[in-house]
């Protein structure tokens, strides 16, 4: 590939062919466009007339120009012309592809595989050997085919973990001697034995960086100080302020996880932090599951809660209550102390607190309980219930436990107890012994100076050795535990204050209450915290934060848990231990993220994979547009495009004439009938399902229209067709219905809108078209329809059509009424029965209205019926007699919408000269 | 279009708008079929005029009994003599006339037989005498004649160019003739002296389309005739345009001189002007007896 520009040829030599340009230019100058044939009938006077100059019009210098770059187009199209060409230096020899495969690569891993799948294909195309390793998860490089590496790189996935020195070591190791490129797929953040790794590569091949400019966020696990939930967002390198959001993620009363809250701490400038407080009711905090950086798919962005956020309540029950002021000897003031920091603390009688079912109820000496007060306690402890008990003076000087175990001691006690190492015994104080394996204290330090004077003393039982989980170096019990049910029992053997021992006063006491899940640990356990214990992974973490069910990985050691870096044998999750949870999370308190530093000869490249992208097909398309734009221009030069757009709209209007319905159909939408029914005056006719009858009617009342338009000043549109059951009917002034034998009765609703029709000065034509040879009697088919059709409606008396009815002499005075038919009977509504005929007046005073119906069999739509052309349709009577006959036939017609349009004012006009007279005097 | 009775319902719609028209007979001689003119002179006619005495020559049949009884004289009873004025037509039914530069306007033929048979109409309904020249349709009277010239009006000819009909006119009628003229003038000139010799006057009414007055081409164009029978090429139709114009100017002053001498007259009328207009003006051209 040739590269010109930035811009890559595959066929470069096809290029030459623009040096034909400029003959191409010269040819199209000279040679004239086609001519144009003109049909002209002045060509007569032009005859003879030569032609001033020889040469033709010249193509204008724009068309040539389009003409031009058309071909430049196709020429450079042709020769392949390849934006972003992968000009990338080609090396030869093997190429490593190191992949950090950390967890900061998780938020953009697709873009990874994709630059890794790019460097693929440039190796396979310079037939280069290549090993794709990750840093986190080293193996010996492996040098094959591109195609090959491919087909594995689904498998590349990151990791929960960063590299480190000891997997540098063996990357190192094993490289062994072998020289090779490297390109480095880095993802932002330096780690331990990096720099190492790098001049390692540089001494075996050119190592290039690909690294983005994205920024990478982690969460810090989450705190619970002061009452809120303290949460820490890092980036590796400080920047503009930014604003991440962080989400609080737990289950909801139903189960399903969502988001509980939501945080936005602020990066200011230059600052690699951001910390926010939370601050959640009691209840929503305990549900919390994890947090989460939004929009950062990363191990690192997501960080698990576990006990630190958990507050337990514990229920503090002493039997004295009623001293005062000797808050020293209170047996709860060293457990309030204790357990302010890191639990809930309620108080109050053990039948008011056990319906707030609190985790763990102390009775500090208290040595009998009620019936009731045992029972409830008893089911409250088989439910999971934990109940501490101390030891005291009252408990030492009870029964309690004394000849059989008490359900709510773990052990039976000996009466009195004893004391050691007092002013009155002999003997000294007794130290504790160290925790036997198998104790949830195990692995705890103990002070020296812990001393035991006076405890209560177990019976040996057969049972006892099993129950303590501590005892003093004399090997008497100090605490012992029993399980009942899901809950369980645990009995200092010493008062909870500082009277019989000054183990309240030791930090041990503390842990021995955290190990016990009394309390939990506002602040991560330190390795020798967790010193003997095994934790069980429940559920663990991918590079991705993704969270799964840990299934059957085996136990981690406490303090390993908390100390060893994370790996493939420690991976960042959530453990429990009995009752205690731990979350091991990518980041951890304290850390920072240290972002990844380039020396200065080593090149880095952004991630971004530019695809190649081939013009050439853009180029031919835009040499096509150009040649259509020269087809264009070229008509408009010549004149022709005026015909074409002729032609164009021609076609247009006869795509439209297809398209529409020819009979101008009333519209679906009552809106536009409305605007085509009032725009101007419109004749309606009704639909009779009989399309013939349909489209007579529609010319007829077309050309009554055309005739109305010619000679009156009434100027109607073009008619309307009316459906009878949808379309309203108030907008027409005329409605013109021939009758057929089988046309269907209208719905109740259609008779409806009809009766409201005529009572508002509407009129419906009847035509039966039968020449009234039955005299609208049943004898014919029309006119038994007719009756059928009629009898709904509001229609008033009629009468046949009085010579003196104001329809003779609206426009024309007819007497006769014909349509393609000559039948004389026409009937109208009737006369009032007082209209007299008054002396002196040619007419009586009749119909102070419009007749609602008019009814006649005349077939006037057909005598009226026009083609487009203006012609008639339907032959009437013979020769000039029948044309005789159509032209009354469209008088009646002028007639009829006269009448309807202006009512009685004829009628009002043989006052005229009466009112004349009148005025005269 | 050539539809006669779509044709005549719009000559009617045309014909219409005019008072009718009363065509001014100059002459007596010659056209001696009755008409509704009376000439307030004897007679032949229908009308009564006077009673003279009988006179030597007279036929007997012509003697008025009633009133030749009522003394001795006999008198003869004379009648007002009426003439009804014979007006030809000549529309040029060629090829070059079904032209019309545009969607919007009609050919020029269209307009030609418009204006044509509304002056028929009006004519007819005035009582005259309308026909076509030559032997086709001789003048006759009454609406049905209006049918008969709406038919001859559709019956398109081959000829690119067709020469006016001069046979057969009647001599001391009346005459129109409407077409674009753009043709061979030998053929207009022999006709209008033949009709001059017979003292026919009348109108030559020349319609053109608009484009033939503008002549808006360019480049080249090979200008054919509508019948195809000629032709001409031309490279630039631009510069072609004032020469065009030149010899359109020379054809319209060879016509206006040719109707100066021979007592004519000459109308000018374009397809994008209204047909009533044009109506107007020959109404005038014939009435105004001017001609």
């Amino acid at each position: 590939m040739t590269i010109l520009g930035g811009i890559g040829f595959t066929a470069p030599w096809l290029l030459l062919g623009l040096i034909a340009l400029p003959i191409l230019w010269l040819i199209l100058r000279a040679v004239p466009p086609a001519p144009i044939r003109r049909r002209f009938p002045g060509v007569a006077l032009m005859l003879g007339l030569k032609d001033d100059e020889s040469v033709s019009d010249r193509t204008p210098w724009w068309l040539l120009l389009l003409r031009t770059l058309a071909v430049a187009a196709v020429i450079l199209g042709l020769a392949g012309p390849v934006l972003n060409p992968d000009d990338r230096a080609q090396g030869t020899g093997p190429l490593l592809i190191l992949v950090d495969g950390s967890w900061a690569g998780a938020p953009r891993w697709a873009e990874r595989a994709q630059l890794i799948d790019a460097q693929l294909t440039d190796a396979q195309r310079a037939g280069r050997t290549v090993a794709v390793v990750s840093l986190a998860q080293p193996e010996a490089p492996v040098f094959q085919a591109a195609d090959v590496w491919r087909s594995r790189l689904p498998g590349l996935a990151p990791q929960p973990w960063q590299g480190s020195e000891a997997r540098v070591d063996d990357l190192i190791a094993a490289f062994g001697d072998a020289r090779f490129d490297t390109h480095w797929i880095s993802d932002g953040l330096a780690h331990p034995g990096r720099d190492r790794l790098l001049s390692d590569l540089q001494a075996r091949g050119d190592v290039r960086a690909y690294q983005t400019d994205q920024p990478v966020f982690a969460l810090a696990p989450a705190r619970f100080e002061d009452g809120a939930i303290q949460l820490t967002a890092l980036r590796p390198m400080a920047g503009a302020q930014r604003e991440v959001t962080l989400l609080a993620i737990g289950r909801d009363p139903a189960g399903t996880e969502r988001v509980l809250a939501t945080a936005t701490p602020v990066f200011e400038a230059d600052a690699l932090t951001a910390e926010t407080a939370l601050v959640l009711p009691a209840e929503l905090r305990g549900r919390l599951s994890r947090f989460e950086v939004q929009g950062q798919r990363s191990a690192g962005a997501t960080t698990l809660s576990d006990d630190s956020l958990r507050r337990r309540e514990v229920a503090l029950i002493a039997a004295r209550e009623d001293r005062e002021g000797l808050e020293l000897l209170s047996p709860l003031h060293y457990l309030e102390q204790a357990l302010i920091p890191t639990a809930d603390l309620l108080s109050g009688s053990i039948t008011d607190l056990l319906p707030a079912n609190p985790d763990v109820i102390v009775l500090a000496d208290v040595a009998t309980l009620s019936p009731a007060e045992a029972t409830a306690l008893t089911g409250w402890i088989e439910a999971g219930g934990m109940l501490l008990r101390f030891a005291g003076p009252r408990l030492a000087a009870s029964d309690v436990s004394r000849e059989e175990e008490d359900p709510l001691m773990p052990v039976r006690l000996r009466e009195g107890g004893r004391t050691v190492g007092g002013a009155m015994s002999w003997g000294e104080p007794k130290a504790l012994a160290p925790f036997p394996e198998g104790s949830p204290f195990f692995g705890l330090a103990l002070p020296g100076d812990v001393s035991v004077t006076a405890q209560v003393m177990a019976q040996p039982d057969p049972t006892l050795a099993d129950r303590v989980i501590a005892q003093l170096a004399d090997g008497t019990p100090l605490v012992t535990r029993k399980e009942v049910g899901q809950g369980q029992i645990v009995l200092f053997h010493v008062t909870a204050n500082a009277e019989w021992s000054s183990l309240p006063l030791s930090g041990l006491f503390v842990e021995m209450l955290e190990r016990l899940a009394v309390s939990s640990s506002a602040k991560a356990p330190a390795a020798e915290d967790l010193e003997g214990t095994v934790w069980q992974p429940e559920l663990v973490m991918d590079g991705f934060g993704r969270l799964r069910d840990a299934g059957t990985m085996p136990g981690v050691d406490g303090p390993r848990l908390v100390t060893e870096a994370l790996g493939p044998d420690l991976l960042p999750g959530l453990y429990d231990s009995g009752d205690r949870w731990l979350a091991r999370n990518v980041v951890a308190a304290g850390d920072a993220l240290a972002p990844a530093i380039w020396p200065a000869d080593v090149p880095v490249a952004g991630m971004a994979v530019r695809a190649e992208l081939p013009l050439g097909g853009l180029l031919l398309t835009a040499a096509i547009g150009l040649l259509l734009l020269d087809v264009i221009a070229a008509l408009a030069l010549s004149g022709r495009l005026g015909r074409a757009r002729a032609v164009g709209t021609t076609a247009a209007l006869a795509l439209a004439l297809i398209i529409l319905p020819r009979p101008g159909h009333a519209q679906d939408s009552d809106e536009a009938l409305a605007l085509a029914a009032t725009g101007e005056v419109v004749l309606a006719y009704v639909l009779t399902g009989d399309s013939e009858i349909d489209r007579i009617s529609d010319a007829g009342l077309r050309g009554l229209s055309d005739m109305l338009f010619f000679r009156t000043s009434v100027e109607p549109t073009n008619p309307l067709a009316v459906n009878l059951e949808t379309d309203e009917l108030v907008f027409f002034p005329i409605l013109y219905w021939p009758v057929t034998p089988d046309q269907p009765r209208p719905s109740d609703g259609a008779y409806a809108r009809l009766n409201d029709y005529l009572r508002s000065g509407g009129m419906i034509v009847f035509d039966t078209r039968d020449a009234n040879i039955a005299g609208f009697g049943a004898a014919s088919p029309n006119g038994r329809r007719l009756q059928q059709l009629a009898a709904p409606l509001d229609i008033p008396p009629l009468e046949p059509l009085p010579p003196d009815h104001v329809i003779t002499r609206t426009f024309y005075l007819l007497q006769d009424f014909p349509g393609r038919h000559a039948g004389r009977d026409i009937w109208v509504e009737a006369a009032p029965p007082d209209a007299e005929q008054i002396e002196g007046m040619p007419f009586r005073n009749l119909n102070d209205g419009v007749t609602p119906v008019v009814i006649g069999g005349n077939d006037w739509a057909a005598a009226w019926a026009v083609d487009e052309q203006g012609r008639p349709m339907v032959p009437v009577g013979r020769g000039f007699a029948g044309e005789r006959q159509r032209e009354l036939a469209f008088r009646f017609g002028i007639n009829l919408v006269m009448h309807v349009l202006t009512g009685n004012y004829k009628s009002d006009q043989v006052h005229v000269p009466a009112l004349l007279d009148r005025l005269g005097q | 279009m050539t539809d006669p009775l779509d044709l005549r319902a719009r000559a009617e719609g045309e014909a219409s708008r005019l008072p009718p028209l009363l065509a001014r007979a100059e002459h007596l001689a010659g056209t001696v079929l009755l008409g509704e003119h009376g000439r307030r002179r004897a007679g032949m006619g229908d009308n009564f005029w006077q009673y003279r005495p009988a006179q030597a020559g007279d036929s007997r049949r012509l003697i008025d009994h009633r009133r030749s009884a009522k003394g001795d004289t006999q008198y003869v009873r004379e009648r007002e003599w009426q003439i009804a004025q014979s007006v030809m037509m000549w529309v040029d039914q060629g090829a070059s006339m079904r032209f019309s530069s545009a969607a919007d306007l009609p050919q020029k033929i269209d307009r030609a037989r418009l204006i044509a048979l509304a002056t028929a109409i009006l004519l007819v309904r005035a009582g005259e005498r309308v026909g076509l020249t030559g032997t086709s349709l001789p003048p006759r009277s009454g609406g049905a004649q209006i049918v008969r010239l709406a038919q001859m009006f559709t019956q398109d000819s081959p000829a690119d160019y067709a020469p006016p009909e001069h046979r057969a006119m009647i001599p001391h009628a009346r005459a129109v003739f409407v077409s674009d003229f753009l043709g061979d003038m030998t053929d207009v000139r022999l006709a209008l002296t033949k009709a001059a010799d017979r003292g026919v006057r009348g109108v030559l009414f020349q319609i053109l389309d608009p484009v033939e007055e503008a002549f808006p081409f360019r480049g080249r164009t090979i200008f054919e005739s509508i019948g195809g029978t000629m032709a001409h090429e031309t490279l630039k139709a631009s510069d072609l345009r004032d020469r065009y114009l030149d010899r359109l100017a020379a054809r319209k002053a060879e016509l206006a001189d040719l109707t100066r001498a021979t007592g004519w007259r000459l109308g000018l009328h374009h397809t994008s002007d209204s047909a009533q207009s044009a109506l107007l003006w020959l109404y005038r051209a014939l009435d105004g007896g001017t001609a």
